[in-house]
């Protein structure tokens, strides 16, 4: 991209008392400007201060250019980034954040938008260019690596935000800020896909010898110095983290296989009784469609498991979220996030006179059917159906338990209170695990099952902690589950016959073509 | 080689051979590597595919008495000649065995989910109403092209795309925006020749406006996380924003001198 005359003249005016040195910069810095008006002002600013139109509605804010706290270093903690730590960010984005990667922008654009981005703060043109950490050589993983790690992982305190099993449901969670005071997630170590700064062993103990500037998060170099730790140990902690979960998201697969349970169905959600049921991980959206809208959601995704037995069927659904609501613990970041998130025209929570939210909203879950099972390819509108179609819906919050409704849209519910679903929850370590079981045809009102067919379904989930009530929801479109049939005596024999039949219609050719032959 | 070249019944069954390695490799998977779209074809289909390969193949060979008779040549002297027993015997087993396999294929019990055929771009109405008021589609451009400055209304445009859109449609405006994976189907990529420059400033309009509520049947309104934007947007921030789209992009729009219907 060239810049425009007209662009080029106003900065040269503007820096025509720089040295000439520098003229080569002030036209990048030019060039610069016009890719970062056309594609990043609306969210970092035109002046880079993270304040562009769009920065209410995102948490965590765009990055302010003019503090220059860059999170993704791999300068030492307090440092400024190189200009390669800035290119990966441009290039790679920050995952799990607004932030996208621009693969639309050429190398010479980056390189110009870079020069652009630091001429924002003056820190970049004092002293000396940063310079990388070493980070010496990784001393390997296997499971010894990773027991030490985890033990690396107690010594540094990791848990006290990341919590035990790394869901970011530390002691600490909810009272962590980011240096402009507004409430930041210890990271969940069990998605690596959304670290904003890669999801490799080398990514994550880069992460953790540079720190995230701006952020709770330390640099583990004062722990190194002070021999709390040794280099290998950071190594080894880099192992245990990548133990946590995949690197990529699981793939996803639009049909939920229910099996035939062997031996009856589980009558909780007990890891012992689900372990080797398939799982099904469904990423979830916030609720974008209808105001008030939610653009920063806790809840990012699910996994459901499900078994039946020919009369009932259940399903066991997993989902993370670091805090159990209602819970006073939790009070202040729910008023951190009230305050620091556009809530797109949604009553705030007031505050009682003690500063404490006067409601502290419950977790909540639902998982939604059309109300009977559709004929052809038509389905109820996939946000809790309109007044035409109703969906039947499965619901849990953390107060009332598992229930039975049916929705006409997102904010017309009516419960079905014959319905006979039942279930509970559990909230352990940061996830909760929510149990539900029916029978497949029902008396009530309310969908029946039908073994062998795909049955639409969707998902919705609430925090109550981050304010999230109404229709300030995670979504889903919708998906499929299906009840495996008994096996059927057909998928045998119709093969069977088909075979017997041309063999002895290939027989009863081959005699008639030999007498044929013979009678001549 | 050439024996069997001219031989009608092996260019038969190469006829047979090379059409069905098209319909289930060609089309499904070599397209797509060397760029062009294309899909894989479903197996019902194959199968029609290739009956019809196979009646055309046969009425080819009977059409000539001589030709018929060199055709079915091949196949006699497999059934009766002595000094084939061998291949006949594996033949009478392999037959079979192909058959009960195609014939399992169709009734194994299948988790796939089912085919939905949608519409990305069903036809428009010719008018549509925007909170009561009625707006005629048929021959509509964009009012703020005539009037006020381009550049402030790019500015609003971009403005309302980055607050309301990015999420699904992307800051790259390639359908990637960061909730883009929880939809299905996908948010629309306006990088793509095949949709702004195909569409007329008021079809986009209509798009926006009724969003997937109001989407036809065969666009499966049911399905289309879209929101009915004249419930959040004014009449002026939409047609901003359609601006946006196209000078962002680069593409220009459909105009309605080549319009000739959308279906």
């Amino acid at each position: 991209m060239r810049a425009s005359r007209g662009t080029g003249i106003v900065l040269l005016a503007l820096f025509a008392a720089a040295p000439p040195a520098l003229a080569g910069q002030e036209d990048a810095a030019a060039a610069g400007k016009i890719v970062y008006d056309r594609w990043c002002a609306e969210c970092h600013g035109e002046t880079g201060q993270g304040d562009g139109s769009a920065a209410a509605s995102m948490l965590p804010r765009p990055r302010d250019f003019a503090q220059a706290l860059y999170q993704i270093r791999t300068t030492g903690s307090g440092q400024l980034p190189t200009d390669a730590d800035i290119r990966f960010a441009i290039e790679n984005g920050l995952p799990g954040t607004t932030m996208p990667g621009w693969p639309n922008l050429t190398d010479q654009e980056i390189d110009d938008v870079i020069v652009y981005l630091k001429s924002f703060s003056r820190f970049f043109a004092q002293g000396p260019a940063p310079e990388p950490l070493d980070f010496g050589s990784d001393p390997g993983g296997g499971p010894a690596a990773i027991e030490a790690g985890a033990a690396a992982y107690l010594t540094m305190l990791c848990e006290e935000c990341h919590g035990l099993s790394g869901r970011g449901d530390g002691t600490s969670a909810p009272t962590l800020e980011d240096w402009r005071g507004l409430p930041i997630r210890a990271a969940d170590l069990t998605e690596a896909w959304v670290f904003n700064g890669g999801s490799s062993v080398e990514d994550m103990h880069t992460r953790m010898l540079t720190g995230l500037d701006g952020t709770p998060m330390p640099s583990a170099i004062d722990a190194m110095n002070s021999g709390v730790v040794s280099p290998d140990e950071v190594w080894q902690l880099a192992h245990y983290l990548a133990s946590f979960g995949p690197r990529e998201m699981p793939p996803l697969r639009e049909v939920i296989r229910v099996g035939r349970a062997e031996g009856g169905l589980p009558a909780d959600g007990g890891e012992e009784a689900w372990a080797g049921v398939e799982a099904f991980h469904f990423p979830l959206s916030g609720q974008v469609v209808q105001l008030p809208r939610n653009f920063a959601p806790t809840v990012d995704g699910l996994w459901v498991q499900g078994l039946h037995d020919g009369n009932d069927v259940a399903l066991r659904v997993q989902w993370n979220d670091p805090s159990n609501s209602p819970d006073p613990n939790w009070d202040e970041w729910q008023n951190k996030i009230t305050a620091a998130l556009d809530l797109d025209g949604a009553e705030a929570i007031a505050l009682d006179s003690a500063g404490a939210p006067s409601v502290r909203p419950p977790d909540a879950v639902l998982l939604q059917f059309p109300f009977e099972m559709p004929e052809g390819t038509d389905r109820p509108y996939f946000l809790m159906g309109d007044a035409r179609e109703p969906v039947y819906l499965w619901t849990w919050d953390s107060e009332t338990g598992v229930g039975a409704a049916r929705g006409r849209g997102l904010d017309s519910v009516e419960p079905l209170a014959e319905d006979p679903v039942a279930g509970e929850a559990t909230w352990e370590e940061g996830r909760w695990t929510l149990y539900v079981r029916r029978p497949i045809e029902v008396e009530s009102e309310g969908l029946d099952f039908v073994e062998g067919t795909p049955t639409p379904i969707a998902f919705q989930a609430w925090d109550g902690s981050s304010a999230e009530v109404g229709k300030r929801s995670s979504v889903s479109t919708w998906y499929y589950i299906l009840l495996e049939p008994p096996a059927s005596s057909t998928v045998v024999v119709t093969p069977l016959l088909a075979m017997l039949l041309t063999g002895a219609f290939g027989l009863v050719l081959v005699r008639r073509a030999q007498d044929r032959r013979r009678d001549r | 080689m050439k024996r069997y070249l001219s031989h009608p019944f092996w260019q038969g069954a190469i006829v047979v051979v090379a059409s069905y390695v098209a319909f289930e490799y060609v089309i499904g998977y070599v397209l797509p590597v060397i760029g062009v779209a294309s899909a894989p074809v479903p197996s019902s289909v194959i199968v029609e595919y290739m009956l019809i390969v196979l009646v055309g193949v046969l009425l080819y060979m009977s059409a000539d008495e001589e030709r018929w008779q060199r055709f079915r040549e091949p196949i006699r002297e497999t059934m009766v000649q002595p000094d084939r027993r061998t291949l006949r015997g594996i033949l009478m087993v392999a037959f079979p065995v192909l058959i009960g396999w195609l014939a399992y294929e169709r009734v194994k019990p299948s988790y796939a989910a089912p085919a939905t055929l949608r519409a990305v771009h069903p036809a428009p109405p010719n008018q549509l109403t925007f909170r009561g008021e009625t707006i005629e589609l048929t021959g509509l451009e964009n009012p703020l092209r005539e009037e006020g400055s381009m550049e402030e209304h790019l500015a609003v445009g971009k403005r309302i795309y980055v607050r309301n859109c990015v999420p699904c449609h992307g800051d790259l405006l390639d359908g990637q925006g960061h909730y883009a994976q929880a939809f299905n189907p996908v948010p629309a990529d306006f990088t793509s020749s095949g949709n702004l420059p195909q569409l007329t400033e008021s079809y986009v309009f209509w798009r926006i406006v009724k969003g997937g509520p109001g989407l036809p049947r065969e666009g499966t309104p049911w399905d289309s996380a879209m929101p009915a934007w004249e419930t959040i947007l004014e009449q002026d921030e939409i047609w901003a924003t359609i601006l946006y789209l196209y000078d962002q992009t680069g593409f220009p729009p459909r105009t309605w001198e080549e319009e000739g219907g959308h279906e």
